[in-house]
């Protein structure tokens, strides 16, 4: 429990009371029972790391944050699940659709590229060029946060 | 007004249609639009589940860039709202955290000084414009047309982040009807549309879109209207896949605010921006009347 309060987002799973307001309200559980926040919550505070850490769980939420405004006692339930997203990559389990975002934004400095239809609708239409992207600098911030390490592990461990 | 304009990359590469509303609506209303160069991503959801630190220094550069043109930052996308107003009041609020940023940013020869506020396009409209100037501008009302708002999470959630309670979503209640169209009420018009699990798992995204789909149509409107980039694919898109694999049809048209204030003003969309909604919006734009 403490590896996961311990970090920037983690914070929260010290208040939860297991009142179940999170998965009574998240628009994924209603559609998928794998997911149930509370759940989670309990497993963390139990201490059952393996079987939250390096699991597909987290990856259910949306962040929509329905839960932290839901959630009586302050337990940023929405953010630990970031905390528990956060612990998994380090491990080297990253899915492989965001594994490909981050390498586009290493590679691009954003997440989303440009197609080429509406590079010619811009052009075409008045719109002007695209906002530029400064990538040498994106890519000096993410070596430096050992953000390029991260992608590496994940692309391995596939 | 004068704005630093922050595009984000959704908007610009697969909904310039969106941006080019934006920019026909923004003059009459007085407001500038100063674009701006050498930026990078937002850091959205997906970034931010990968690295905290990376996530704050990159959203934090572009706030710094704001900055030095000495101007407040607009969006138009929810999610870059959302990582933008984030990490400003992180840093603003949480020194250690600040300086720590500032580390990694000095190598690129930033500094964040907190010196730039954080608004989406329809926070400009709704606080620096004003809704009696937004009622003004409008010369073919929707009246009586029968409005879903589909607010997106990023614009009012978490509510300690948007000071009031569901002001993101008022604000845009308000707007939509500043046009002469009614918002209707319906049931979890706060949800998710689904939209940020795309890519991650594709079924429970569509499960997620359908939930919320079902609940507007028993709410019988004619159009959904929002102002997230994300929600417009997902519920746009998202009905024909819908129908696809679970044989559901909701024949919906899905706008942004900014086309439907673009038409109310008097405007009509042009033939390539008609054709980027998958569900047909024709039937909508001529329900207008003059004033």
């Amino acid at each position: 429990m403490h590896e996961v309060a311990n970090t920037p987002r983690g914070r929260g799973v010290l208040a939860c009371i297991q009142c179940g307001r999170c998965t009574n309200s998240c628009p994924v559980s209603r559609v998928e029972k794998e997911h149930n926040p509370r759940k989670l919550m309990e497993m963390i505070i139990l201490g059952l790391r393996s079987e939250v850490i390096g699991e597909q769980l987290p990856w259910y939420c949306l962040s929509c944050f329905t839960c932290l405004d839901r959630c009586p006692q302050g337990g940023d339930v929405g953010e630990v699940m970031f905390a528990l997203r956060n612990l998994t990559v380090r491990e080297g389990k990253i899915p492989e659709g965001i594994l490909a975002q981050a390498q586009s934004l290493f590679d691009n400095g954003r997440v989303v590229t440009a197609s080429r239809m509406a590079s010619i609708q811009r052009e075409k239409y008045g719109l002007g060029k695209e906002p530029t992207v400064d990538v040498e600098a994106v890519q000096k911030i993410l070596v430096k946060t050992q953000f390029d390490k991260l992608i590496n592990k994940g692309k391995r461990s596939l | 007004m004068k704005y630093a304009f922050f595009a984000g990359c959704l908007i610009p590469a697969r909904e310039p249609q969106y941006e080019n509303s934006v920019k026909k609506i923004a003059p009459r209303l007085g407001i500038e639009l100063v674009e701006m160069e050498g930026t990078n991503c937002c850091a959205p959801f997906s970034i931010q589940s990968l690295d905290y630190t990376s996530w704050l220094a990159l959203a934090a550069r572009n706030l710094c860039k704001a900055e030095e043109m000495g101007l407040n930052i607009v969006t138009l996308c929810n999610d870059c709202y959302e990582s933008l107003l984030m990490t400003n009041t992180i840093l603003k609020e949480n020194k250690e955290t600040k300086d720590r940023v500032n580390q990694i940013l000095a190598d690129v020869g930033l500094e964040f000084k907190g010196k730039t506020d954080v608004k989406i396009f329809s926070d400009v409209l709704y606080e620096d414009v004003g809704l009696e100037k937004v009622k003004d501008s409008v010369k073919r009302p929707f009246t009586g047309l029968r409005v879903a708002v589909q607010p997106g999470c990023h614009l009012s959630k978490p509510k300690r982040l948007h000071f009031e309670q569901w002001r993101g979503i008022t604000a845009l209640d308000e707007l939509v009807e500043a046009t002469g169209a009614k918002s209707v009420p319906y049931e979890r018009k706060e949800a998710c549309c689904g939209g940020p699990l795309r890519g991650v798992n594709d079924e429970v995204a569509l499960h997620v879109a359908k939930q919320k789909l079902d609940s507007i149509k028993s709410a019988g409107v004619s159009c959904i209207v929002t102002v997230c980039p994300f929600c417009f694919i997902e519920l746009d898109m998202g009905q024909i896949e819908i129908k696809r694999h679970m044989n559901e049809e909701y024949g919906l048209p899905v706008l942004s605010f900014a086309e439907l204030l673009r038409v109310a003003m008097g405007m009509d969309l042009e033939d390539w921006e008609l054709k980027a909604h998958r569900i047909p919006i024709t039937g909508i734009l001529g329900m207008t009347e003059a004033k």
